[in-house]
């Protein structure tokens, strides 16, 4: 009983430690994609946060069922394990542990996170992204640029930009892995998220693609097209083409 | 001979469906064409003719003779199948509808698994090469409905109806008529969702969100129809468990007797009954949106697309528990008496149902954290949505102090409820990061949400399915079924599920969203890997069936209680008598009398669980 519950001890702490070691150096650095907004470290950090704080409990349950299944066998003969029926302290300490677990895990990453992705400056540029089946049009208010079907979506480095989704006729969701967060398009309504590229990106990168993310029939998957983050200098000049394009029209 | 199979019930109930559906279908194209319409509308039609379908189909299936006579003051007749016919009709007793659940959704188990390597073919590489885009939603959409209904119904339905009354010393379900209803309910369902994917399939998923489904081809409609059916079966099921185990537990059966399986039964009976229509109801308003021109979900109209997914996940999250619950109750039921002691922490894990079931329905809309509902929503539903994990949480304590110190018997039942233990356990911890708002903004509809529902369903509910349908099939057939196959088909499904699921988890954090029938190339590596394990997965169900069959037909004769097991279920013989008891058992104990003094289990009726008090 003793040399049981000691081997599960130790292979608890064992697995704990082989899954947090996994956890921070493979899965940390392999698992997201190319990072490409300021916003991106709140999501990705509460991500690590929730992974690093299962590996305690992942160990557990693993030592338990090892242990279990290494030394408590039988083999259907007469023998019956021992009869304890677990009604003292053990399940009120392990209620009061669950319930503080979930406790820590609701204030952080939860609310903190929440409160933290909902925090935003005054946005630099403001862009509307209306879906309908199945593309988008991408409107650049303050510039008068409006494309219509568009074959990329262009956006300034290191301004914090409001993207207002819409949709003209039934629900799309606008998401680019990068900047990690997506929001739908609803009929009739119109709502934002808050991205700040942080640095160049590589449109070829299958992380810097702007995909409907909510089922919308046939086009669904082709509901996509590349990203592509430029210098503030160079979005300007596109502007200023796509005005020149437009006008000539 | 060709005289029998005229009368027998299956075909008298098609014979019927469809003079029904033709004759409604003619009225509606009468009063269409006297009002200047075509003749035949597809919505229009199907709306009207199939409610009247379904009345012929039941009264033509047994509900007339064998109940509706006495509607009209008539004498109904006696059940009058014998042997293997009687699971062709409209039979009252819970076994045989037991079995009639489990064969069905079994068969529908295996379509819908077709369906998946048909999938998984497609998704081999990018690109198109099995399907057209259509065609890949109409499969998906088909897969999706059709497992959540098998997740839904197999346990509950086939191992509830079976297993409950034996558990609780009773002859029968309190309603043993509405029983057969219940399940004659299901073969339309089957039927419509065939002839909806012969149409041509629908495109909107297993969850029917709006626009979407009112603007898109008419397999839609069958499929609402289907559905709405389903949540009829779901909500008089439940009604009929609630009463059975309140009303009809045998002489000393206190609450805190019943076995747990019962537990996981009632709660998700319970969910059943309270939630399910609404799913029923917002179903039927896409349905008048589409055939009446109502607005309920259309913006243009003053409607609300949101309002839909309100609707649709304030049953569809605790749905997850109708499949879970009974998952738990088979799991923690085998753990105990294939680890020869006594459930661990009882009461608690009783009590973790129950406050499954309370949390259950007031944490929807941690699936809407994207879909634009008002953000004030977002830190309520996601404070509640993460409580769920302490009652969780009391269900792993209770099946990990039921195996420490037990003497393990590893066989085929136990190997599946111990993988039950290890899946369940990684669905629910990635189910903390949908519910985590800041992380569910990028896992949201990405194979991260796919991998964390598969863990959780088939990982969690149908591993213990698994479980049970091993352990239980010697009493349900009087058969043993081989052991060596069993354990084939375990070690290929347990490897084969994780090394498709797990993947899947990391392709979706890469970027990989749901729903497409292609994706970037930057995901073609994992999708090759995902697919030819998810073969390995598939082709393990050829040894299970393989076995099934088999075993059924010529496995040697099962032995009354071949597990030694402690619950009513066994102390009577493999299969049961007709009325599971000649006498009335009188209970003295819990269930769950291992490692007392004297034989404290395999005891005749009567004196089941003496000397073991019940409790803590
Ligand atoms: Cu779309
Ligand atoms: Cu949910």
């Amino acid at each position: 009983m003793r040399r049981d519950m000691k081997l599960m001890l130790a292979v608890w702490v064992a697995v704990t430690a082989a899954s947090l070691a996994v956890s921070y150096f493979v899965l940390r650095t392999l698992s997201f994609p190319t990072p490409g907004a300021a916003e991106d470290g709140i999501i990705d950090d509460a991500f690590m946060a929730l992974t690093y704080m299962a590996t305690p409990v992942f160990g557990l349950v693993i030592a338990v069922l090892f242990v279990a299944m290494l030394r408590f066998r039988g083999s259907g003969g007469p023998e019956d394990g021992a009869p304890i029926r677990g009604g003292g302290t053990i399940p009120k300490v392990w209620f009061a542990v669950t319930t503080v677990l979930a406790v820590v895990l609701i204030v952080y990453p939860g609310l903190t996170g929440l409160i933290a992705i909902r925090q935003h400056a005054k946005p630099d540029l403001e862009i509307t992204a209306t879906g309908s089946m199945w593309q988008w049009t991408v409107d650049y208010p303050a510039s008068g640029v409006k494309i219509a079907g568009a074959k990329e979506l262009v956006l300034p480095v290191n301004q914090h930009i409001q993207v207002n989704v819409a949709s003209k006729d039934i629900l799309h969701s606008f998401w680019i892995p990068a900047f990690r967060q997506r929001m739908d398009a609803v009929p009739g309504q119109t709502s934002s998220i808050y991205i700040t590229p942080d640095r160049i990106g590589d449109p070829s990168d299958a992380a810097y693609r702007l995909q409907c993310s909510q089922l919308c029939g046939v086009g669904h998957a082709y509901m996509a097209m590349p990203v592509r983050v430029v210098s503030q200098d160079e979005f300007k000049a596109w502007l200023v083409s796509q005005q020149k394009t437009a006008e000539a029209r | 001979m060709s005289h029998s199979i005229l009368r027998a019930p299956i075909v008298r109930g098609l014979f019927w469906a469809v003079v029904g559906f033709v004759l409604a279908a003619a009225l509606v194209g009468g009063i269409r064409t006297a009002m200047g319409l075509d003749f035949w509308n597809t919505t229009v039609d199907w709306v009207i003719a199939y409610p009247v379908a379904l009345l012929g189909w039941l009264m033509g299936v047994g509900v007339w003779p064998q109940w509706g006579r006495e509607w009209l003051g008539g004498k109904a007749e006696p059940y009058a199948l014998t042997g293997w016919q009687r699971y062709f009709g409209f039979s009252p007793d819970h076994k045989v509808i037991g079995i009639q659940y489990a064969v069905t959704f079994i068969v529908l188990f295996l379509l819908a698994g077709l369906a998946a390597m048909l999938i998984r073919i497609e998704l081999a590489q990018p690109g198109l090469q099995l399907f057209t885009s259509d065609q890949y939603n109409a499969a998906m959409s088909f897969h999706g409905i059709t497992m959540v209904a098998v997740a839904v119904a197999t346990l509950l339905g086939g191992f509830g109806n079976y297993l409950v009354p034996l558990m609780i010393g009773a002859r029968d379900m309190a309603f043993p008529r509405l029983n057969a209803l219940s399940y004659w309910l299901v073969p339309p369902v089957a039927i419509l969702l065939v002839i909806a994917v012969g149409m041509g399939g629908w495109d909107s998923g297993w969850t029917a969100y709006p626009p979407l489904s009112e603007v898109n081809k008419e397999g839609q409609v069958l499929f609402n129809l289907a559905v709405i059916t389903f949540g009829v079966v779901s909500i008089l099921g439940g009604i009929n468990f609630l009463v059975t185990v309140t009303y009809m537990r045998a002489p000393g059966l206190t609450w805190f007797r019943l076995p747990i399986f019962v537990w996981g039964a009632i709660s998700a009976s319970l969910i059943s009954f309270f939630f399910t229509q609404a799913f029923a109801a917002a179903l039927l308003m896409v349905l008048l949106d589409r055939a009446l021109g109502t607005s309920f979900f259309r913006a243009s109209g003053g409607g609300s697309a949101l309002l839909y997914e309100h609707i649709f996940w304030f049953y569809s999250h605790p749905a997850v528990y109708v499949m879970v619950l009974p998952g738990f109750g088979a799991a923690l039921e085998i753990l105990s008496h294939m680890s020869k002691k006594p459930l661990f922490a009882y009461r608690w894990a009783a009590g973790a149902m129950l406050g499954i079931v309370a949390l259950s329905g007031i944490v929807w809309a941690h699936h809407m954290f994207t879909s634009g509902m008002d953000p004030a929503l977002h830190a309520p539903f996601l404070v509640l949505t993460e409580l769920i994990s302490i009652p969780t949480g009391l269900i792993f304590l209770s099946a990990l102090g039921t195996i420490w110190q037990g003497k393990l018997w590893l066989q085929t039942p136990m190997l599946f409820a111990l993988a039950f233990v290890f899946n369940f356990l990684l669905g629910g911890v990635t189910g903390i990061y949908l519910a985590d708002v800041p992380t569910d903004l990028h896992l949201h509809d990405t194979y991260f949400v796919v991998a964390h529902f598969h863990y959780t369903i088939v990982g969690g509910e149908i591993f213990a399915l698994f479980a049970a349908l091993y352990y239980w099939f010697p009493k349900f057939t009087g058969r043993m079924y081989s052991e060596r196959l069993g354990k084939i088909h375990f070690w290929m499904m347990f490897l084969g599920f994780q090394l498709t699921f797990i993947p899947m988890f990391r392709v979706g954090i890469q970027g990989m969203n749901r729903r497409v029938a292609d994706y970037p190339a930057a995901y073609g590596e994992y999708n090759l890997f995902i697919s030819f394990a998810a073969f390995l997965l598939g082709a393990s169900f050829l040894f299970f069936t393989w076995n099934m069959l088999a075993s059924w037909f010529r496995g040697p004769a099962a032995a009354a209680n071949p597990w030694r097991a402690s619950t009513l279920e066994w102390q009577v013989s493999s299969p049961p008598p007709e009325h599971n008891f000649d006498e009335i058992p009188v209970i003295t104990g819990d269930p769950y009398g291992y490692g007392g003094a004297g034989p404290a289990h395999n005891r005749p009726l009567g004196g089941l669980a003496a000397g073991s008090e019940g409790g803590s």
